[in-house]
């Protein structure tokens, strides 16, 4: 599904980072791990298509990135990538369904995957253990928990390919971790869907079936 | 995406209000402008109607309007009525209505004329003098007053009044030795019509029968006002004279047979040209009123877009998940303008509707006050232009924040 090849990345303060080269396919879990500033958001980026390519290749679903424009990127991840920040994953004017109906917005291939919307997102927060009655709820009023699971929700909303993680569990506690990562697991179609998680917190690799240690492996910066 | 736009300028509904109400009152005070400037343009030269052309002697048009229609300046000369007599009888000819001037009362005008004069001279949209009081003069002892010169005087009907000689109550230039008497007060029209005092030509001939050269030579007090032959008081000069045409179709030709008069230097004006020479100098200042607004609106336009750019980084988080999800920074940028344009129509369709409103119930009070009348309408197709260019002027400043937006979000991690 996803290669990257050679990747490199300069930043404008004039650090340079060398990606490890990642292979994932469809219903593989991928855990990327490092330290704070080893470029694993910039990594998650660039596969995003929200940042240009520099250097290397990365290839998805036999579209190469290199190929395409900034606007094709866009519409590419709009297409095929659900995404998943740490915090503040929710617009805080819309409403828990006006969120999540976010995912397929910018997206008619996603859009043409949801026959009736209102109904896939409710089974989709049911799967993710939320209750119904909070769609028309203000983001202000739930839970860190609840609204990363509300995030969750609108990164497969239209099953997106695949879906990126940025440190979704760093700002909750190991319990609500545990049953978190349970929902989002049980809720992934492996059968469509490849996921890609980046996170500080190795306890969490045995729901992964791939871990990328940027400490250990090729990933280093270059001066 | 218009209910997520709104929710989002709802959210910020604030500072966004105070933008949009400090364009929403730029625009309608150059809205106010342009209503009131048309209103009295209008109500300027419609402070006499009725009248197709004045007669008098040969001089300045302007001057001949500005004395006779709003009693200003001085009469230099006076035409004969001889002429006047002569002209009556000319085909095209419907009314003449001749007028003295040259008396005052306390600094309001004096108005010989005949009782014709509040039958054929109108004013505003072709509406007829009335009396809110008494009646016409029809005595040479009577005067009827304008509306404004009972009101400050607080005179009567049956008030007794004594005109002065010329324009300033000097002493000596008083005609003590006859009283009128009030017998009529004229409607409020807000024309200079207010002003002035209305007493019949031979009346006004009477008065200055013991007058020579601007001096009382004798006082009426010492002759048998009864005695005097009734055409001795028939005035053998006046100022000027109104004249209502047959058709509208011989005016031009009649104004250059006046003005070829073989025997006596006389000229005829157009009161509607004159006037619309005499508003283009006098309506030069309306021009500097309307620089000010357009000066106003430019200021509000830089605040919304300030407004705009300093919210920005409020809503990082906001252009961060819609890239995450796949929006293009143009779309990012299209927010902004979007914003910008949403911003400027609810200031316009504001300031119409506040304007009209206000128009609606203030336009009788404008008019008794001011003799203005304000154009009541939704809007005309010069407040469209200027909307659309203001509307415009809104969007294309809007793009400097737009393109930060997109120059930022090009280049961003969505860390």
């Amino acid at each position: 599904m996803l290669k990257t090849t050679g990747l490199k990345y300069l930043y404008k303060h004039g650090k340079t980072i060398e990606f490890p080269d990642i292979e994932i396919e469809t219903g593989q879990r991928l855990l990327i791990s490092g330290f704070s500033g080893c470029g694993k958001t910039t990594l998650l980026s660039l596969i995003a298509g929200a940042l240009r390519l520099q250097e290397g290749s990365i290839n998805f679903n036999d579209t190469d990135y290199s190929d395409m424009s900034s606007m094709s990127l866009d519409k590419f991840r709009a297409d095929h990538i659900g995404y998943i920040f740490q915090t503040l994953n929710l617009i805080p004017f819309l409403n828990v369904s006006e969120n999540i109906a976010l995912g397929i917005k910018f997206s008619k291939n996603r859009k043409s995957k949801v026959s009736d919307m209102h109904q896939e997102i409710e089974r989709l927060i049911s799967s993710l253990g939320l209750e119904k009655e909070i769609l028309n709820t203000a983001i202000d009023n739930l839970s860190v928990g609840q609204q990363q699971r509300v995030a969750v929700a609108r990164a497969l909303l239209g099953k997106p390919d695949l879906i990126l993680a940025d440190e979704p569990t760093s700002a909750l506690d190991n319990d609500t971790t545990k049953k978190f990562l349970d929902e989002v697991m049980n809720t992934f179609d492996p059968s469509h869907q490849a996921i890609i998680m980046v996170s500080h917190d190795l306890s969490i690799a045995p729901y992964f079936d791939t871990v990328l240690d940027f400490n250990k492996h090729n990933a280093h910066s270059i001066i | 995406m218009l209910i997520p736009l709104f929710k989002s300028i709802w959210s910020r509904i604030l500072p966004t209000s105070l933008v949009t109400i400090s364009l929403m009152a730029s625009m309608v005070l150059l809205l106010s402008i342009e209503r009131i400037q048309q209103g009295a343009e209008e109500g300027f030269n419609q402070s006499i109607s009725g009248v197709d052309a004045i007669i008098g002697p040969r001089s300045s048009s302007l001057e001949l309007v500005l004395y006779t229609v709003f009693h200003l300046g001085r009469p230099t000369n006076n035409i004969t009525t001889k002429t006047i007599d002569e002209i009556k009888l000319r085909n095209d000819i419907d009314w003449i209505v001749p007028i003295a001037l040259g008396d005052s009362h306390k600094g309001f005008r004096v108005i010989a004329t005949d009782s014709n004069y509040f039958e054929h001279i109108k004013y505003g949209s072709n509406k007829s003098l009335k009396v809110s009081e008494g009646r016409i003069f029809s005595e040479i002892s009577e005067v009827v007053l304008g509306a404004d010169v009972a009101s400050k005087l607080n005179y009567k009907i049956g008030t007794s009044i004594q005109i002065t000689h010329g324009s300033s109550e000097s002493i000596g230039s008083k005609h003590d030795d006859f009283s009128f008497i009030v017998t009529g007060i004229l409607d409020k029209t807000a024309t200079p019509i207010d002003q002035a005092i209305f007493l019949d030509l031979r009346g006004y001939e009477l008065l200055h029968l013991g007058w020579q050269s601007g001096r009382k030579v004798f006082s009426l007090d010492n002759i048998d006002l009864s005695a005097i032959p009734e055409d001795d008081l028939n005035p053998k000069t006046i100022t000027a004279a109104f004249v209502g045409l047959k058709s509208q179709l011989t005016l031009f030709n009649f104004t250059k047979s006046i003005r070829e008069y073989p025997s006596e230097a006389i000229s005829a004006v157009i009161p509607g040209i004159a006037l619309s020479q005499l508003w283009s100098i006098v309506g030069l200042v309306d021009k500097g009123f309307e620089l000010l607004s357009w000066i106003i609106i430019a200021i509000s336009l830089i605040a919304m877009i300030t407004l705009i750019i300093a919210s920005l980084e409020n809503r990082k988080q906001e252009m961060t998940i819609y890239r995450a999800n796949g929006a293009s920074p143009i779309f990012l940028g299209g927010i902004v303008i979007y914003e910008a344009l949403i911003i400027g129509l609810v200031a316009i369709v504001g300031a119409i509707l506040i304007v009209t409103i206000v128009t609606y119930f203030a336009t009788n009070q404008l008019n008794l006050a001011l003799g203005i009348t304000p154009s009541f309408k939704l809007v005309s197709l010069g407040e469209i232009r200027i909307f659309t260019i203001i509307l415009l002027a809104g969007v294309l400043s809007s793009l400097i924040p737009a393109i930060m937006v997109f120059r930022k979000n090009l280049h961003q991690t969505l860390g």
